[in-house]
């Protein structure tokens, strides 16, 4: 009961600060509220008892890939939004409409399918790290190490991408 | 050592790649050497066969080269065969055809380029190449593939001159008129085939032979569609159009394609499926009515022409009537017969006149020749014995072989062609003294500068003139008349292998006549022959020309009418030229050009159109992509949970 | 139901709206940035959806599955900020409404 309570909480203000996101005109304050967000998130994953994920969640997501976007926020002076009218009206209107459609649509499915009735599986979740860094490093190696190797070149595209031309 | 019967034809092809490929480059003495040596080298080896084998008393020889068509049950082979028929065509093609390479070495040096002469003697060896293949070949395709290949040569060579634009027009005419007939030929060899399943020569005839009855309904057509082939290439009437336009084309070539060889090749054609004729007796009864028709049309436009060369074309024509009136009534060895004397007194007349037309540096008209029988000696007395060889007078060669087939009409009780063949003989005569008289006789009427370079020909045209007037002279006693004894004719004896049995109504051989008509009948041919030669002396040579110029004036739409050759080309250009033209203008300009071209155009103007209207969604704008995308999820998402409550 | 007594059903009624509201900001917003921060959003969304059906279905994978996703996502959030900085570079601007080279 208190799980639910505090997941429903969770869950309720990582709603609300994406919506600050994405209704916030100021870039920095939209990454901020995001950030806000994703900590809220993480309490959701660790009400899932997935605490390594929660963690990852925080320290990955919340602090390098959210740092990395104020500090390229920050690199390019990326202005406010200034609020116009919209010389695009069709395109606000039929986004509009899809997303609601859309939205409608796949929680009328989720909630259809949300009881399942398949049988537990062989590693039961209790919510500690050890089981899933056996399974990381037992089954799923190569992908793993694939993994570290898509790093690499995302480090090297990266690197090539970004850097001045002209200069070594 | 026999030499085998394939390296006849095949010397003057191997003449014509070498001149072809090289004679521009090695000059006018190789392409002389070559062109004139292929023929004369083809003449000695096809000597070597046929001389034993005229003597000799063999059947036919068959050489088979190699296998050429097998597609299910029609085969069909590269053999050539040796029989009598062969024998005698390939006799005078090569010598004959050797005479007149001879010959063009003199007419054509001084006036062509080296390239030029190379080009007419490549074409002339590949016309004999050509002319030897359908002579020699034992199958219908065989021939069928000289038969082409002698059209295409004579379109060459009559286009020779072809900056000229009337000799351009004139080897275009000459192919197109003769495709008609080829057409004919095409559809007859389709029938024999339906027919026979094969077109073997022996086994065609063989099977025809031996069942008439099964045979000789279908025949009918098959003959008729053969005979039109024949029409066409031996210019009978109404495809005869061609013929005289020919003669834009060197003399030495009218002499050799359309006077000796090519035009015969209807005819040895037509005596080659005698068998099949033979159990056609409609398609002979047509033969010979048209033959004879068309022996005196052209005898009457000759009376009236101009050109020397004209003349001799439309002589040319009234002749090979004669030859197919002959082979009509089934006088076939005198069909042949003539064929082989036509050949030796119209080459001769053609290469006189070729000797006249160079001494007067290119005069053609005889309106401005005349007194030359003084200057140019040997040329005189050769074209005056060829002409007396033509008109029929004994004891020279045109007079047994045009009495052989005036004798057989008579005898098949076909009184109304004999009767126009005798016409035809006496205007024959009129014609050719006509000509002779307007050109060698009187004074000189031309320009006193040709008047000044007129000269004998060289040796090398004169030396074949003499040839041809000694066998024009004595060409005839190969086919003695009966009435000097029953194996006189040795020609007759020579062919009549080639003429098997045939047991079918009205298929039978030679008819006789007692020998009191056929000296009656000799007698009367000689008088009609001597009748004409006597009025055109007196109106010619003695009166110098008034009398026929008094009667041109009296009847003026009559004689424009002959003297347009009763405008047959003006009535084809009306009916069939221009609607043709018309047609493929329309077919052009309408069904190409506005139909198939806007129907592609307006397919691109379409494509276009679509092109520009979808042009509006590549924004750039990645937001309206990702709107896009959406839009597709969506329509998917609700296209698959339709499916599912 | 989940291993803690969450039911799977709110799980994934927060994660379809944390969907949504990420597909309305990559859709709306016009900055570059701010529509690559929804695209991030939406990754989220999908990494609770999975982690709410591993807790129900009692497995480990789908923290192993979300473990690669997060990985993934900050390599390409990696490499995306690099592009962008480089396209602000030539056109100095990363208001998508300009960046269209590809119109017509």
């Amino acid at each position: 009961m208190t799980a639910r309570l505090v997941f429903d909480v969770a869950a309720g203000l990582a709603i609300l600060f994406a919506a600050v996101m994405v209704v916030h005109r100021h870039p920095v304050k939209s990454v901020l509220a995001l950030v806000v967000s994703f900590f809220a998130l993480s309490v959701a994953y660790v009400m899932l008892s997935a605490p390594l994920i929660a963690a990852l969640q925080v320290i990955v997501y919340a602090g390098a890939i959210l740092v990395l976007f104020l500090f390229v926020l920050m690199l390019l002076n990326v202005p406010e939004e200034v609020r116009q009218k919209s010389g695009r009206p069709i395109h606000h209107t039929l986004s509009a409409l899809a997303i609601v459609v859309f939205a409608a649509v796949l929680l009328g499915a989720l909630r259809a399918h949300g009881a399942t009735n398949a049988a537990p599986s062989t590693s039961p979740l209790t919510g500690e790290v050890a089981p899933v860094a056996r399974l990381l490093f037992s089954e799923h190696l190569l992908s793993f190490e694939a993994l570290s190797i898509l790093l690499l070149a995302a480090l090297v595209g990266a690197f090539a991408l970004a850097r001045r031309e002209g200069r070594t | 050592m026999t030499l085998p019967l394939w390296l006849v034809p095949a010397l003057p092809l191997a003449g014509f790649f070498l001149c072809l490929f090289f004679g521009r480059r090695l000059g006018k003495a190789f392409v002389s050497a070559v062109g004139v040596g292929s023929v004369g080298l083809a003449t000695v080896a096809a000597a070597t066969r046929l001389i034993p084998y005229f003597s000799g008393d063999e059947g036919p020889l068959v050489e088979t080269l190699a296998p050429w068509i097998r597609a299910g049950n029609f085969s069909v082979d590269l053999s050539l065969r040796l029989d009598p028929l062969s024998a005698l065509m390939v006799s005078f093609v090569t010598f004959v055809g050797f005479l007149i390479h001879v010959y063009s070495v003199g007419y054509m040096k001084h006036d062509e380029t080296d390239a030029g002469y190379a080009r007419y003697f490549a074409y002339l060896n590949l016309f004999l190449f050509a002319m030897l293949v359908l002579v020699l070949a034992n199958n219908f395709l065989l021939m069928f593939v000289g038969w082409e290949g002698v059209g295409l040569c004579s379109y060459l060579l009559i286009g020779y001159y072809y900056e000229r634009e009337y000799a351009a027009a004139a080897g275009r005419k000459a192919f197109v008129v003769n495709r008609i007939g080829d057409f004919g030929f095409l559809l007859g060899m389709f029938g024999l085939f339906s027919l026979f399943g094969t077109l073997d020569f022996d086994s065609v005839f063989a099977t025809a032979a031996a069942d008439p009855n099964r045979y000789a309904p279908g025949l009918t057509l098959v003959c008729v569609l053969l005979f039109l082939g024949a029409m066409g290439k031996s210019a009978q009437f109404p495809l005869h159009v061609w013929l005289p336009d020919a003669m834009a084309g060197p003399t030495p070539v009218s002499a050799l394609i359309h006077a000796a060889t090519m035009v015969t090749a209807g005819v040895y054609m037509v005596t080659r499926c005698n068998v099949l004729f033979r159990l056609a007796p409609e398609a002979m009864g047509a033969i010979a009515i048209l033959g004879a028709f068309t022996a005196i049309f052209a005898a009457v436009i000759a009376i009236a022409q101009n050109d020397i060369k004209k003349v001799l074309a439309y002589s040319t024509l009234s002749q090979l009537g004669y030859m197919f009136l002959a082979c009509g009534v089934g006088a076939w060895v005198a069909g042949m017969f003539h064929v082989v004397t036509h050949a030796f007194f119209k080459a001769c007349l053609f290469l006189g006149s070729g000797a006249v037309i160079h001494a007067l540096g290119g005069e053609q008209d005889v309106r401005r020749m005349g007194g030359l029988a003084r200057k140019l000696p040997v040329t005189y007395r050769t074209f005056l014995i060829a002409t007396l060889a033509l008109a029929g007078i004994p004891p020279l060669a045109g007079f047994f072989s045009k009495d052989a087939i005036l004798a057989e009409v008579f005898a098949a009780h076909r009184q109304l062609l004999f009767a126009i063949g005798l016409v035809t003989a006496g205007l024959t005569a009129f014609y050719m003294y006509r000509l002779v008289s307007l050109t060698f006789g009187g004074e000189f009427r031309g320009s006193p500068e040709k008047a000044a370079h007129v000269h004998e020909a060289p040796r090398s045209m004169t030396v074949p003139l003499v040839v041809l007037a000694f066998l024009s002279a004595v060409g005839g006693f190969i086919g003695l008349p009966a009435v000097f004894g029953e194996r006189a004719s040795w020609i007759a004896g020579f062919l009549a292998p080639v003429l098997a049995p045939v047991r079918f109504p009205g298929a039978e051989g030679a008819h006789h006549l007692p020998h009191s008509t056929e000296w009656l009948l000799m007698g009367i041919s000689v008088t009609v022959a001597l009748l004409g030669l006597l009025v055109a002396w007196k109106w010619y040579a003695k009166d110098g020309g008034r009398t026929p110029a008094l009667i041109a004036a009296r009847f003026p739409a009559l004689y424009a009418l002959v003297s347009d050759r009763f405008r047959v080309d003006e009535f084809y250009d009306a009916v069939i030229v221009r609607p043709f033209v018309w047609l493929a203008r329309v077919l052009w300009k309408v069904v190409d050009v506005l139909i198939i071209d806007g129907v592609l155009n307006a397919g691109a103007f379409v494509v276009e159109l679509v092109g520009d209207s979808l042009r509006f969604l590549q924004t750039g704008n990645v937001r309206n992509y990702a709107l896009t995308f959406l839009l597709g999820i969506v329509a998917l998402l609700l296209f698959v949970m339709g499916g599912a409550p | 139901m989940t291993a803690n007594g969450i039911p799977l059903g709110d799980v994934l009624l927060a994660s379809g709206a944390l969907f949504a509201l990420g597909l309305a900001g990559a859709l709306m917003r016009r900055n570059a940035i701010s529509i690559f921060l929804a695209i991030e959003l939406m990754m989220n969304s999908a990494n609770l959806a999975i982690l709410g059906y591993a807790s129900t279905l009692q497995s480990v994978e789908g923290q192993i599955v979300v473990f690669f996703v997060i990985a993934i996502a900050a390599a390409e959030a990696a490499v995306g900020l690099a592009i962008f900085v480089a396209m602000f570079r030539h056109t100095e601007t990363i208001d998508v409404n300009r960046i269209n080279l590809l119109k017509w």
